[in-house]
């Protein structure tokens, strides 16, 4: 099985746990891959020197950039590579989970999964978001601990 | 910058001086002091960390930004601010995952007195381009345009004077404040945008040229004869700002 990390602008760090669960002792490519999409960062407001502050922190991590789109280029590069499975670290913006999902309903003979990132606190019951103190008042234990312990 | 800008069919301008990375990360990381930045967060020239960037692309994660202060700082009464802070983003995140929505729409009605049909949908351009004439917003506008980066009080103050003083929609603000900094987050950015516009908070946030002048330092010009939309007590400018309301407190960092 062969696994391809797909980065994206919320997760630029190679000690996130979308590495761990990238299995690199079945051949897997250890260069993660960002889709350099115009479009996206059009539609995601990312000015010109946000992108630059991109592109080095890529450049720095060793991580492979593909100029175009999206829907173009992972499907390309899943075909050439013999990739089976698609990591993804998790994000909330609607806009990468758009095309995820349309280019994981696109290959759908290959696995795809999104992995969290470590968690800052832990809230044993869901939060109340209606104001940050009330989200505080319960987050703030577990929060003022090493790892959200 | 010239390839970034080919890449991107635009034209190139010039790269912040924060440098992005891992690197550069990890050294800001290690300059941090939780106790100085609690104590003066909210000076211009306070110790704070200029770490959002690279949490916001997740160069560096928010467990690990917190443990490496509890583990410089023993004492828990001196890193609970430092570590509030961190969980101001997290709790943004969480609504953001939660009410994806919430991001560009109101979450509640305007609290001004003004409904939200009041409110200009774009951003005028003496604004976009600092030249507003208020000349300490005028210089907030000027170092995000020019750094990618802009202290948090003073976003608070430019976003204030957007919204309340010259009555434009959040939204074309949080957009414009997108595009320009390098931590652009559309929880972050937009929900604390809806909090100064009071459609996620419970009131109104407003500041005067008092209150610039001492969180600023001479850098900043704080004169009267340049400021003067800003030079009133909070009682004259909620009667400015807010006519259709009664009395409002004033600014919260105050």
């Amino acid at each position: 099985m062969a696994d391809l990390v797909w980065l994206h602008e919320d997760a630029l760090r190679r000690t996130h746990p979308v590495f761990v669960a990238a299995d690199y002792e079945r051949g897997s490519d250890t260069q993660p891959v960002f889709i350099w999409d115009v479009d996206y960062f059009g539609e995601n407001d990312i000015g010109l020197k946000r992108q630059h502050f991109i592109y080095e922190t890529l450049v720095e991590m060793g991580a492979e950039i593909h100029a175009g789109s999206m829907h173009d280029i992972l499907p390309r590069l899943v075909a050439a590579r013999g990739v089976t499975r698609v990591l993804v670290p998790a994000t909330p913006n609607p806009n990468m989970l758009r095309r995820y999902g349309q280019i994981r309903r696109a290959l759908s003979d290959i696995a795809f999964d999104m992995v969290d990132d470590t968690p800052f606190a832990t809230l044993s019951k869901p939060a109340d978001l209606g104001r940050f103190f009330r989200y505080w008042n319960k987050a703030r234990k577990s929060a003022m601990r090493p790892h959200g312990g | 910058m010239d390839h970034i800008a080919k890449l991107s069919g635009q034209q190139p301008c010039t790269p912040s001086p924060i440098e992005g990375g891992r690197v550069a990360a990890e050294k800001a990381l290690t300059a941090i002091n939780p106790a100085a930045y609690a104590a003066t967060r909210n000076f211009l020239d306070g110790a704070v960390t200029r770490l959002s960037p690279y949490i916001r692309q997740g160069i560096l994660s928010l467990d690990e930004v917190r443990n490496h202060a509890l583990s410089i700082e023993p004492d828990q009464k001196k890193v609970e601010k430092f570590v509030q802070e961190l969980a101001w983003r997290d709790y943004w995140q969480r609504v953001y995952v939660a009410h994806p929505e919430r991001i560009w729409n109101d979450v509640e009605t305007y609290k001004t007195g003004f409904d939200a049909s009041e409110y200009e949908t774009d951003l005028p351009d003496d604004i976009s381009t600092g030249q507003t004439g208020v000349a300490c917003i005028d210089h907030f506008i000027g170092t995000m345009l020019e750094t990618g980066y802009l202290h948090n009080h003073a976003r608070m103050y430019v976003a204030s004077y957007v919204v309340h003083w010259r009555r434009i929609r959040w939204q074309a603000g949080a957009r414009w404040f997108l595009q320009n900094l390098l931590d652009g987050d559309p929880a972050s950015n937009n929900l604390s945008w809806q909090w100064v516009a009071s459609t996620f908070s419970n009131k109104p946030y407003i500041f005067n040229l008092e209150n610039v002048a001492k969180y600023t330092g001479h850098e900043v010009n704080t004169r009267f004869a340049d400021n003067r939309v800003l030079g009133y007590s909070y009682e004259q400018l909620n009667e400015l700002l807010f006519p259709n309301l009664a009395h409002m407190a004033g600014d919260q960092h105050g």
